[in-house]
C-alpha cells in the first residue's frame, strides 16, 4: 500500500466536498493518480455529486456509509474505509494519493492515524469568527485548516484577516490556508501545500 | 480469569473495530416500514437471533472456524452461492472486508483461503468471523456467543443511533435475551448447511436503500 492517505474534515456545509471538486483538476495537471471515499451520513450523495463532476472515472469515488455516527467511521472503528482504501489500491494500482471526506461532523472529530498519513480540516467564515477559539480536537491536531467561504466574511460580519491570525495563534503556528473553494481561490496554496508536506511529489 | 476469557470479553466488546456499526441487517428498513416499533425491538432481535443467526450466520461462522486451506475457500464460495439476494452477498462482503482490514493491521493472520476468498471477493464476514476468532485463540462455542451476542447489541447499539431506544433499555433487554444466546450458541454438525430460505430479516434486507444511514 503505497498511496498516501488524507483525511478531510470539518463540521456541516464548511466546504469538505466542494474543497476536493477544486483540487482535483490542480492534481490532475500535475499527475497526481486520486481516488476519493465519502463517507456520507446518508447513503451516497457526496459521491454521486463527485461522480457526475466528472473530474474523476465513476469507479475511483467510493462510498461508506457511517451508521449515523461520521466520526466513528474515521476515529474509533475506521475499518470500513480502511477496506474501501485497500480495495481501491488494488483496483488502481500506482494511485498516488487517496482523499477521505468525512462525514459533516463536530469541530472533536479526527482522523485516527490508523487510517490517514495526514488530515486537513475544514471550517467556514459563515460558521463565526469565534470557531478557532473554541479550540477543539480537530481545529488543533488537524495537519492543516483551512477556513473556507473568505468571501461570505463581509456579509456576516467576520474580520477575516483576524479570524485567520486567532487560528493560527491556538494552533501554534501549525498550518493555516485560507480559501473560497466556490472560486478557487486559494487552492493552488492547498495543492502545493499537500505536494511538499505529504506527496513529495 | 481464563486467558480465552479475557479474549473474548475484547472480541465481544462494542469498541472492537470491525466495521459492524454501520451496520442494521435490516433493522433500519424495518422500522421505517413499522414492522417494528420500540416495544417489539427485543422481539425482532430475538427472532433475528433464532431464525438468521440460527440457521446461517452459526453455521457459516463454524465453518470458517473449523476449516482451512482450500476447504475454506471452497466454504466462503458455498455460503455465497446460499444468499439469495445479490445486495445481501455485496454488504456481506464489504463487511467481510473490514474484519480483514481489521485482522491485517493487528497483524492477525488469517488462513490463506479465507485471503483467497477475499481476493474473490466472497470474503464474508460471517465466515471470515470464525476465521478470525479462531486466530485469536478462542474455542469454537465462545466464538459463536460472541457472535451472537455482537449481533444483538449491534442491533440494540444501531436502534439507540436510529433515536428509538434508550442505551439504557437496551442493556436491559440484551440481558434478558442472555439466556437465548446461550441456548442457541451450539455448534453445528460438521454437515450442517447454512439455509438459503428467505427469512423476514431477509427481506427488510432487499428493501430499496433510499435516504438510509446504515448500510443495510
Ligand atoms: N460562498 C461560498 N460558498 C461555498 C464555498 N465553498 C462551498 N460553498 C457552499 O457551501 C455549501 C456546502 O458545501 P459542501 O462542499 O457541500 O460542504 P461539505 O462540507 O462537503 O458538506 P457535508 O459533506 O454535508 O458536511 C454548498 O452550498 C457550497 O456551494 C465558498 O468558498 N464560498
Ligand atoms: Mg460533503
Amino acid at each position: 500500500m503505497t498511496a498516501a492517505r488524507v483525511g478531510i474534515g470539518g463540521p456541516v456545509g464548511s466546504g469538505k466536498t466542494a474543497l476536493i471538486e477544486a483540487i482535483l483538476p490542480l492534481l490532475a495537471e500535475v499527475g497526481i493518480d486520486t481516488a476519493v471515499i465519502t463517507n456520507d451520513l446518508v447513503t451516497d450523495e457526496d459521491a454521486e455529486r463527485l461522480r457526475k463532476g466528472g473530474q474523476l472515472a465513476p469507479d475511483r469515488v467510493r462510498a461508506v456509509q457511517a451508521g449515523a455516527c461520521p466520526h466513528t467511521v474515521i476515529r474509533e472503528d475506521p475499518t470500513l474505509n480502511m477496506a474501501a482504501a485497500d480495495r481501491l489500491e488494488t483496483d488502481f494500482p500506482g494511485l498516488d494519493l487517496i482523499l477521505i471526506e468525512s462525514g459533516g461532523d463536530n469541530l472533536a472529530s479526527t482522523f485516527s492515524p490508523d487510517l490517514v498519513d495526514y488530515w486537513m480540516f475544514v471550517i467556514d467564515v459563515a460558521g463565526g469568527d469565534d470557531i478557532p477559539r473554541k479550540k477543539g480536537p480537530g481545529i488543533l491536531q488537524a495537519n492543516l485548516l483551512v477556513i473556507n467561504k473568505a468571501d461570505l466574511a463581509p456579509h456576516v460580519g467576520v474580520d477575516f484577516p483576524n479570524m485567520l491570525a486567532e487560528a493560527t495563534a491556538v494552533r501554534g503556528g501549525g498550518a493555516v490556508l485560507p480559501a473560497i473553494c466556490r472560486k478557487g481561490s486559494g487552492i493552488a496554496e492547498v495543492v502545493a501545500h499537500l505536494r511538499r508536506e505529504v506527496l513529495f511529489k | 480469569m481464563s486467558l480465552a476469557t479475557i479474549r473474548a470479553m475484547q472480541l465481544a466488546d462494542s469498541g472492537f473495530p470491525s466495521g459492524v456499526f454501520a451496520y442494521s441487517w435490516g433493522l433500519e428498513s424495518a422500522l421505517a416500514e413499522g414492522q417494528v416499533c420500540k416495544r417489539s425491538l427485543a422481539d425482532w432481535v430475538a427472532l433475528d437471533l433464532r431464525t438468521r443467526w440460527h440457521r446461517f450466520d452459526r453455521i457459516a461462522l463454524a465453518g470458517g472456524f473449523r476449516l482451512t486451506g482450500e476447504a475454506l475457500s471452497g466454504w466462503f464460495e458455498t455460503v455465497d452461492a446460499l444468499m439469495p439476494v445479490e445486495t445481501q452477498r455485496r454488504d456481506s462482503a464489504q463487511a467481510g472486508d473490514a474484519l480483514f482490514a481489521s485482522a491485517r493491521a493487528l497483524r492477525i493472520a488469517m488462513d490463506p483461503g479465507a485471503l483467497a476468498a477475499q481476493a474473490a471477493g466472497v470474503g464474508h464476514f460471517a465466515v471470515a468471523h470464525g476465521v478470525f476468532l479462531r486466530a485469536c485463540g478462542l474455542d469454537l462455542g465462545t466464538a459463536l456467543e460472541t457472535s451472537a451476542l455482537s449481533l444483538a447489541r449491534g442491533a440494540f447499539s444501531a436502534a439507540v443511533r436510529l433515536g428509538v431506544a434508550g442505551a439504557i433499555t437496551t442493556q436491559r433487554d440484551l440481558l434478558a435475551l442472555a439466556p437465548l444466546i446461550a441456548e442457541l450458541a451450539i455448534a453445528p454438525d460438521a454437515q450442517d448447511l447454512p439455509s438459503g430460505a428467505m427469512l423476514l430479516p431477509d427481506v427488510a434486507l432487499m428493501r430499496p436503500r433510499q435516504g438510509r444511514l446504515f448500510i443495510n
